[in-house]
């Protein structure tokens, strides 16, 4: 399946229509779009998590927990309920903090216009900098904390030893982070659509689907000439990561696990615990009030008091038939997609790390290459290849969508299952086909109960992100397959500001629910 | 050079107490080893001296300088110590030649570049890496990566150098050269050392003085002869060395070993009632004729070196070490006779000091 998807795209790197295709200058605006706005959104990324992972990670800051759980957790806010959020509260004419600055300062004019190249920055850096942060904060775990020590009793100060020992060794891993954000917004469809598109600010992803939705063979053509652009930066990127964290040897022996030297923040205290505080109040807290509260108010241009506060706009919705069936929808679709990838995941998993078959590692690194490419690249190649040019055709049924997800996430479910399954000794197998058990009941009785809470975890870390996928289904969506994701995009872009926040606060409370249920599976070690 | 004073040191991490009532002085010049088992609260107390972790009372003072207090609220970070500090992981930064780790406290301490590189030189040529200088770390062994970490900690020539079991990452035949090389230096230099290790031998070999810790308490200073043969009690008698541990019986004057008529004098003062002797396996003679106690004879190991013998003594087995060959003299299930020389006493009531 993996492999038929990424065939057909293949077969259409007919390179004589890019020249036509870049000849236009609302694509080579788009591609030039992309990639500034992606450099950045990572550099701003980088910036803003690099001092974030440090104080968290290494000062006596007050609270570090719980900002922690903060920042990681806007990594699980559909990035487009985050972009809608961003359009309420700054967009020019009744946003909330445009209001309220224009309120406060006596201004004529709104001082924010969200629908900016730089709003479309500043939505993509809150949203996609958890990548940065979490790819920078386990580095910083995973460094020998004596590292640290041996140059503060060397004579150096807290500073210096950061500039000096932390920030080198760290280097290859903050620049990782880098690059998936990189990789991240270049890729992102929601919040350019939401945020860029009413600006009549265009990146690749948006440029594809505009052709896509003509629906000829020149507009399916055009399409793959970006997608194919855009496949390239992003997966010559991600080669280009692993290479460059394989290539320098900083491991060192590590002694026993001393708990990292905290610095003591002394005087500038309150005023890191201000800014941080701040930022993971204007990251998380604010957009997702924003949307709470749109969802609760009787009528959007009443504004913010007391009386307009009721369900009135919550109860269209969940009593509306076109709603519940999408919400239903995406929770079947999701655990379809999660049960077959997580059944293929463990095959994966297995083959690749215990068997010695040649060609083991063939699935497990098509499935990598899956989950690295663009979604948007997916849906176009799934397009073309299943509407009957090679003599299937799923295209509008709900196994297009599957199959999309499939390639898209199997990924984190085959990273999970496969760590997991390399840490099952192969002596502890033996133990028990030595007791006389049979490799059937082997794995039944040894690896099954051992690997179960990563398979758990695989299942929910397709699940997730399955339910509410926008990007795909957006292109692969039929009239009897409209997944919660595509009907809250429609929502939002006919401006039905107050159904789109209800059906928003839906899919985050599903998406809380499912990561508490996740952590415990997983007894914390996994989370979305 | 300096005096180390540490008084009435605590460590309180939330409920619990990791290092209860610490007080040592160091001599200007003496090597003092901190051993214990792990988790007894040595590295908390080396950690303190070096300004990893904050001593919750008590106070601390390297030369003339009081460098924590917690009534006088000072505290002076790692940084302005002036320590030299070799760690358990070598914590050699991997993303820096040789030189350039050795010569960073000299860089820190904005010594000029033509000095620095002439001490970075010399303290190389004393570990034995001047050719080294430009190699990184990734290109070295456990061994030589641990040279570096000692450079580096020496360089600067701190009055203090502090180790972190720093040969426990090496292997066996390594740990016995490296411990007569640093203990060479350290007389070469006349640096005072404090020195952190859980093997016995090391501490034994190395120091001027021994600091037993045991549950976050000092159990027993001494010279290592002094430790080795007048233990201060049990935990320590069985820590440092081999030992037999025989139920005994106090009264008046007299310890009476258990099943016997056998009588030491009680010269430690022990109360009356239930005591413990206890005795070093090489201190005890073998005999098929008499002795003080009788036994059987259950298993014997070859060492080479000596033979290690397993004897039943009514329900306890006791271990014997005879130096030479004398493999063949005795056999399995055969009855012998032990004497008991240089035997040590112990009172029931604790078998170690505990946090008061």
């Amino acid at each position: 399946m993996i492999l038929s998807g990424m065939t057909g795209l293949n077969g259409l790197r007919s390179l004589s229509n890019y020249k036509e295709v870049y000849s236009k200058d609302v694509n080579w605006n788009a591609l030039i779009n992309t990639v500034k706005v992606s450099l950045l959104v990572m550099v701003a990324s980088v910036v803003i998590t690099f001092p974030l992972a440090w104080l968290i990670g290494r000062t006596d800051l007050p609270g570090k927990k719980h900002f922690r759980t903060i920042l990681v957790s806007s990594y699980m806010i559909p990035p487009y309920v985050g972009a809608i959020a961003w359009t309420q509260l700054l967009n020019p004419s009744v946003g909330y903090l445009n209001n309220l600055f224009s309120f406060m300062f006596n201004l004529d004019k709104a001082p924010f216009n969200i629908y900016t190249i730089s709003g479309m920055i500043w939505v993509l850096t809150l949203f996609y900098s958890p990548f940065a942060f979490i790819t920078i904060s386990r580095a910083m775990e995973k460094m020998d904390p004596t590292l640290e020590e041996a140059a503060r009793i060397a004579g150096a100060s807290p500073l210096r030893t950061l500039w000096d020992v932390t920030l080198p060794l760290m280097a290859p891993s903050i620049l990782a982070g880098g690059l998936l954000v990189f990789i991240a917004a270049g890729s992102a469809f929601g919040i350019p659509a939401i945020v860029g598109m009413p600006g009549n600010i265009e990146v690749l992803t948006t440029r594809i689907v505009t052709f896509v939705y003509m629906g000829d063979e020149a507009g399916i053509k055009n399409a793959t000439a970006l997608a194919v652009s855009l496949m390239i930066i992003a997966n010559g990127l991600l080669f280009f990561m692993s290479w460059m964290l394989g290539r320098k040897d900083y491991t060192t022996i590590s002694g026993k696990s001393t708990r990292p030297n905290i610095v003591e923040l002394g005087k500038w205290k309150s005023l890191t615990t201000l800014l941080v505080g701040g930022y993971a109040f204007i990251a998380v807290i604010l957009p997702l009030g924003s949307i709470v509260v749109t969802s609760f108010m009787v009528s959007m241009s009443k504004g913010l008091v007391w009386s307009n506060f009721g369900i009135d706009a919550w109860i269209p919705v969940i009593t509306s038939e076109q709603y519940l069936e999408s919400i239903w929808r995406s929770l079947g679709y999701a655990f379809i997609t999660a049960c077959i990838g997580t059944v293929l995941a463990l095959f994966v998993a297995y083959l690749s790390v215990k068997t010695s078959i040649t060609g083991r590692k063939l699935p497990d690194l098509l499935v990598m290459l899956g989950g690295s490419t663009p979604s948007i690249v997916i849906a176009l190649a799934l397009i073309i290849t299943f509407s009957g040019n090679y003599g299937l055709n799923i295209y509008s049924t709900i196994w297009i969508i599957i199959v999309s997800y499939l390639v898209k996430y199997m990924t984190m479910s085959v990273r999970t299952i496969a760590a997991s399954l390399s840490q099952v000794h192969i002596s502890l197998e033996e133990a028990a086909l030595n007791s006389g058990a049979s490799w059937l009941r082997c794995c039944k009785d040894i690896i099954m109960p051992l690997i179960a809470p990563s398979i758990v975890a695989g299942w929910f870390l397709i699940f997730m992100p399955s339910f509410y996928e926008l990007t795909m289904s957006n292109l692969l969506y039929g009239a009897d397959t409209k997944t919660i994701g595509v009907l809250l995009y429609e929502l939002q872009t006919y401006a039905d500001t107050q159904n789109a926040s209800v059906l928003s606060v839906i899919i985050l409370i599903i998406v809380l629910a499912g990561n508490l249920l996740l952590s415990k599976a997983s007894k914390g070690n996994v989370a979305i | 050079m300096s005096q180390i004073k540490l008084e009435h040191i605590y460590k309180r991490f939330g409920e619990v107490t990791a290092v209860g009532d610490f007080n040592l002085t160091v001599a200007d010049g003496e090597f003092v080893s901190i051993l214990g088992p792990s988790g007894c609260g040595k590295t908390t107390s080396l950690r303190m001296v070096a300004g990893f972790e904050r001593a919750t009372e008590g106070v601390i003072s390297i030369g003339d300088h009081i460098v924590s207090s917690s009534e006088g609220n000072i505290f002076v970070p790692p940084e302005k110590r002036d320590i030299g500090m070799v760690f358990q992981s070598y914590a050699v930064w991997p993303h820096m030649t040789v030189a350039e780790n050795v010569a960073y406290p000299l860089k820190i301490k904005k010594v000029a570049k033509e000095e620095r590189n002439t001490r970075v030189q010399e303290v190389l040529g004393m570990v034995h890496l001047g050719d080294y200088g430009n190699r990184y770390p990734s290109q070295l062994s456990g061994g030589q990566q641990q040279r570096v970490a000692l450079a580096r900690a020496l360089v600067a020539r701190p009055g203090l150098l502090l180790l972190d079991e720093p040969l426990s990452n090496l292997d066996a035949k390594l740990r016995e050269s490296m411990r007569f090389e640093i203990s060479s230096l350290q007389k070469k230099l006349g640096i005072t050392v404090i020195y952190v290790t859980h093997d016995q031998a090391e501490a034994m070999t190395m120091s001027d003085r021994i600091v037993v810790m045991n549950g976050g308490v000092i159990q027993q200073v001494g010279k290592p002869y002094d430790v080795y043969t007048h233990p201060v009690n049990k935990m320590v008698a069985d820590f440092i060395g081999l030992v037999n541990f025989l139920p005994a019986e106090a009264k008046g004057d007299q310890v009476i070993l258990k099943g016997t008529s056998h009588t030491f004098a009680n010269l430690a003062g022990i109360p009356e009632g239930p005591a413990t002797l206890a005795v070093r396996p090489e201190n005890i003679k073998m005999s098929k004729t008499g002795g003080m106690i009788a036994g059987v004879m259950k298993h014997r190991f070859y060492l080479g070196d000596s033979v290690d013998y397993r004897v039943q003594v009514q329900e306890h087995i006791v271990r014997v070490i005879i130096k030479g060959v004398q493999y063949g003299t005795w056999q399995d299930g055969e009855t012998v006779y032990l004497d008991f020389d240089k035997v040590m006493m112990f009172g029931n009531e604790r078998n170690n000091y505990i946090i008061t």
